[in-house]
């Protein structure tokens, strides 16, 4: 801070001066730094303007011609229909997804926390999904899921509860739902190792307390647990918000965004149209609009991230 | 301790083991579907509706596999790919994480805060714009379209995590070492990196893992098949009216193998650096 005010006292010309000799002064941390942050601004940072310049252009790929036209993108894509069915589309993708990761996450963690034999084993096996490669996952869920020839209609074959094999991938109206099942196993690893890390950092003195209280089980984890365990849940369904609504891999080997654009969501979206169909200039727009959630998801993140204050 | 509450402990204890098998069950069931699909011959595996044990299992599939797919090429690609992308975020990334932990500078914190906005930036957003940068660079169709982007997402991981750890690391150490003369190279590559082996076991694996997962930017930057890597080879034999299922499932056994065997030894430090990514101590 009093750096700064040092600042606005100097008239304009030492505060140049000064500003030289504080960075000559600090000349190696700047040094240190500058490679990554070069980098990011050429890798990300560039990136991010060119599609804001690209969202006003007519601009097809296989081409150099690109003429300016404005908002007509943005104007376009608000007229149109599929824009609203993708929010759609992506807001039941993200809710259905991360309410199944959250949910079965906990599940496991709870049942982890514990000091149970073979513990290690079993933190090993349940975090294996999250590490194989997600278009590995898809195609084998794919697979589990193939009309004829899967093993889920061969167990409800076998169960009787449906008499001829279903195609789930193929239907239209629950085809996002077999998508939804493969990303929310890739996920949960995430969710319950987090929060048995959370869980595991709960002072065990205030279990004891509520046992010699006679609290039952359930109230223990409804009045101790939960309230315990609320910023990493905020923290992790934020990161896993963010990582579903951006989720490319797995729609795009299971389905490709369809059947007829049903399990299409914004960045599948971003992709078919952008650098499938070659329109740079509207792939970009709908870049844009992605990076406007994005940009809201990552103000809450960093609210919440640096709501302690003084930690940088 | 009485017999009821003997019995009952007993009874928590069978509870809590079933309902941790199920939900393991759950989880390996696509393993068990992928795994035994390979063991399966041709003319079972497309049998309708499917047999949930190979009726006659055996290995053929794994010896047709090295000549029906190109699976050593991929694997190979993809720990090129790897490779490259854990050394180039190295490079970047302890310079930045250690001055950032030992110096106080205007700056820092807005350097800190964007590392950190970067990681939301999800890549399929930017793929248009990045599009654009890697063929300027003249950067398509090689190796590093795909090492450049994957090395730009996995730096913030690394710069926090490195961050973080460096800071914990006493300067009085460095300084005695500066006395007795070293340069300040040898400060950080005798004195400061070894200490830092946790932190730098969970950020190569990170970053390992990462760039081995991906597809999407295999996909978009390379066309040259003889560059795939694995999940861009197995993606590659989805066929539009045909997929050889069984060979494509085999590739994703083998796909997957170095993985397994990377999580038998390095699982804490994976769990470490998860945690550490996304919640703070």
């Amino acid at each position: 801070m009093s750096l700064a005010e040092e600042y606005t006292e100097a008239s304009d010309n030492s505060h140049l001066e000064r500003g030289v000799a504080y960075v000559q002064r600090n000349s190696r941390a700047y040094l240190l730094i500058a490679p990554a942050a070069v980098f990011l601004l050429a890798v990300v940072g560039y990136p991010i303007i060119e599609t804001f310049r690209l969202s006003l252009y007519q601009s097809p790929a296989d081409s150099n011609i690109e003429t300016f036209v404005g908002l007509q993108h943005y104007v376009e894509i608000f007229d149109s229909d599929i824009f609203y069915r993708l929010l759609w589309q992506t807001g039941r993708w993200v809710v259905a997804g991360v309410a199944g990761k959250t949910l079965l996450g906990l599940l496991i963690a709870v049942h982890l926390k514990g000091d149970i034999r073979g513990r290690k084993f079993f933190r090993t096996a349940f975090l294996i999904p999250w590490g194989i490669p997600y278009a590995i996952s898809a195609v084998v869920f794919r697979w589990i899921e193939h009309p004829q020839f899967g093993y889920l209609n061969a167990i409800l074959l076998k169960l009787g509860i449906i008499e001829q094999g279903v195609g789930i991938l193929g239907n239209p109206s629950i085809a996002w739902l077999g998508v939804v099942v493969a990303d929310i196993w890739i996920g949960t690893p995430f969710m319950a190792i987090i929060f048995l890390a959370g869980l595991q950092s709960i002072p065990q003195e205030l279990y004891e307390a509520a046992a010699i209280d006679g609290a039952e089980k359930w109230h223990q984890f409804r009045y101790i647990t939960l309230p315990q365990l609320k910023s990493v849940v905020l923290i992790a369904t934020l990161l896993s918000t963010i990582w579903t609504f951006v989720s490319f891999d797995v729609i795009w080997t299971m389905t490709g965004g369809g059947p007829i654009s049903s399990t299409a969501t914004l960045v599948i979206h971003i992709y078919q149209v952008g650098l499938q169909n070659g329109n740079l200039g509207r792939g970009a727009a709908y870049s844009v609009i992605g990076f406007l959630f994005l940009f809201v998801f990552a103000i809450i993140y960093l609210r919440i991230y640096t709501r302690g204050g003084d930690e940088l | 301790m009485t017999m009821a509450g003997h019995d009952r402990s007993n009874l928590r204890k069978v509870r809590l083991y079933g309902v941790l098998i199920a939900l393991l069950g759950l989880m390996m069931l696509p393993f068990y579907a992928m795994f035994s699909s390979t063991l399966k011959p041709e003319s079972e595996i497309f049998a309708a509706p499917a047999t949930l044990v190979p009726s006659d299992p055996s290995i053929q599939a794994y010896l047709q596999v090295w000549t029906q797919t190109d699976v050593l090429l991929w694997v190979g690609n993809s720990f090129i790919i790897s490779v490259g992308t854990v050394v180039l975020t190295l490079l970047l990334a302890i310079p930045a994480a250690y001055s950032c932990a030992r110096n106080d500078f205007v700056g820092k914190r807005t350097f800190l805060l964007s590392v950190l906005v970067v990681q939301m930036f999800a890549p399929v957003v930017l793929i248009v714009g990045l599009f654009d940068v890697i063929t300027q660079m003249g950067l398509f169709n090689t190796y590093l379209a795909v090492i450049v982007p994957a090395a730009a997402f996995t730096l913030p991981f690394n710069v926090w995590m490195l961050y973080g750890y460096f800071k914990t690391i006493p300067v009085a150490l460095e300084e005695s070492a500066r006395i007795d003369g070293a340069s300040q190279l040898q400060i950080l590559t005798k004195i400061v990196l070894p200490l830092t082996k946790p932190a730098l076991v969970a950020s190569i694996t990170y970053t390992f893992l990462y760039a081995w997962n991906r597809l999407l930017f295999v996909l978009t930057f390379l066309t040259d098949s003889a560059k795939y890597n694995i999940p861009r080879g197995v993606f590659s034999m989805v066929g539009a009216l045909q997929t050889d299922w069984r060979m494509m499932l085999t590739v994703s056994v083998i796909g997957i193998i170095p993985l397994l065997i990377l999580f038998a030894f390095l699982e804490e430090y994976i769990v470490a650096g998860m945690t550490a990514g996304a919640v703070k101590e």
